[in-house]
């Protein structure tokens, strides 16, 4: 029975690592992604540089940005903390995807609409606060969505710089025990992460229905 | 309509697992039937099984099983594996055995047989050089890297020590461990003596090695539990070639001198 206890609190370590990466993750990214898509129509300066960002980020796998925030940069003379790489990596990388994200919500409104706020004397800031950005993020909710599963599921991936999360504790009891019901575990905790995930989506998908489309 | 579709795609979903299903091969017959063996190995673990600057697996564990498979006339093949799975693979049938530094512990023998043990090895304490760490208790607060599920892994977790450390923290392979350490990102790896001091002889002036370790143990080959007449049979071929000296010439290539139990 302690046996069963040890291993199940080892398996609740290892997800509460998971549950850690995808909230701050979460946290940091979505409001970074979309102060970020906002920047493109600013200025051409901020436009290019913004591209430069998401291009870099979204062009190379997140494990290599991983291995490159450990072991590059106290390479270079830099400390750093495992957990904040981990943090950081992340952040970075769904921050590039959430930017791109919502900009395609931003340039699938009719120009019209900013046209003539502008025309009724409305700020820009008052234009995107009010007019574009509720609209863009509603009709992407969806696809944020989307991206919010792929990051619970994109946690396994801290395992290469040596962060023990619940698939890298899950493997160590398979290899130690050698049971498959481990594997069963993981898929549970990840399914549940992603129907929970789902759900609140739903809800604020019904909550903010402008458009009145929602089946 | 929709019948016809679940049925074809019922009739194409078994193929697929009939497909996906080894035959796990336990005698030596069914092996010369065959015609090779299958070495499952981790590929960064020098100098036992490694690649050369080609891409090619070398290494002192890959020659012996070379020079094993050409007098028993059949042929060897090599499958990098993921450490951590090493037990899944051997069950799994994909490999026949695991033939890389394997090291014999009381753990592992539940899993699976092995081999006569053919060389010793210790657990080393790998430092930076100038670090004042020398014996296991200044290792107290620090932090120490290992490869997940290794036999370092294994006496780092039995001894008191472990529960003193600042962190325990497992790698995928030794090579990042060892980067880590030159970093200076962690204090200590814990390592086989063997890959330890290959690394260092490459690596000269980088590390060094504490002066207490975790203890001695031996190297074997480990081969499913229900694969005795396969253990037998290489076991047979190991103890022959130790014998008439051809073991120790591979031993002076990588090391520099016999380090095989006579």
């Amino acid at each position: 029975m302690d046996y069963l206890l040890d291993t199940i609190s080892y398996l609740i370590n290892g997800a509460s690592v998971s549950l850690r990466i995808f909230f701050v993750t979460l946290l940091f990214s979505l409001p970074a992604g979309i102060l970020l898509s906002m920047f493109y129509r600013f200025s051409p300066f901020l436009n290019k540089l913004v591209s430069a960002y998401t291009w870099l980020f979204r062009g190379t796998p997140l494990m290599l940005q991983l291995f490159f925030f450990m072991y590059g940069l106290p390479a270079m003379g830099i400390p750093v903390d495992r957990m904040m790489v981990a943090y950081i990596a992340f952040i970075i990388n769904y921050a590039a995807y959430f930017t791109e994200v919502i900009r395609a919500g931003i340039e699938s409104l009719p120009k019209d609409q900013y046209e003539s706020a502008q025309m009724m004397g409305a700020s820009d800031v008052t234009i995107y606060r009010h007019i574009i950005m509720p609209q863009a993020i509603r009709i992407q909710l969806p696809v944020i969505t989307n991206e919010i599963i792929t990051l619970i599921k994109d946690t396994a991936l801290v395992t290469v710089i040596a962060i023990s999360d619940i698939m890298r504790n899950v493997k160590e009891v398979v290899s130690r025990d050698f049971t498959i019901s481990p594997f069963v575990l993981a898929a549970i905790f990840y399914l549940m992460m992603s129907y929970l995930i789902i759900k609140v989506a739903r809800y604020i998908e019904k909550k903010y229905d402008y458009i009145e489309n929602t089946a | 309509m929709k019948k016809i579709l679940g049925l074809s795609l019922m009739i194409l979903m078994s193929f697929v697992f009939v497909g996906c299903q080894s035959n796990t091969i336990n005698t030596w017959d069914e092996i010369e039937e065959r015609g090779y063996f299958i070495v499952g190995l981790d590929d960064t673990f020098a100098p036992m099984g490694f690649r050369d600057d080609a891409g090619e697996l070398t290494g002192f564990d890959v020659d012996l099983a070379k020079e094993v498979s050409e007098r028993l006339g059949v042929e060897v093949r090599f499958q990098p594996i993921d450490w951590d799975a090493k037990v899944l693979e051997l069950n799994g049938g994909s490999i026949d055995m695991i033939w890389n530094g394997l090291t014999i512990t009381d753990a592992r023998k539940e899993e699976m047989i092995f081999s006569n043990p053919y060389i010793a090895n210790t657990q080393m304490v790998m430092i930076k050089s100038g670090s004042d760490i020398d014996l296991l208790s200044d290792l107290a607060n620090r932090t120490v890297g290992v490869q997940v599920s290794s036999a370092s892994e294994e006496v780092v977790v039995a001894n008191d020590i472990s529960s003193d450390l600042e962190e325990l923290l497992k790698y995928d392979t030794y090579n990042l461990a060892l980067l880590e350490l030159e970093n200076g990102s962690i204090d200590a790896v814990v390592i086989d003596e063997i890959m330890g001091r290959y690394i260092m002889s490459l690596k000269p002036d980088v590390y060094d090695v504490a002066s207490e370790n975790f203890g001695a143990e031996e190297y074997g080959v480990g081969f499913r539990l229900e694969s005795t007449s396969i253990r037998d049979q290489i076991n047979a071929t190991l103890i022959e070639m130790i014998n008439d000296g051809t073991a120790g010439e591979i031993s002076q290539l990588w090391f520099g001198e016999d380090i095989f139990f006579s």
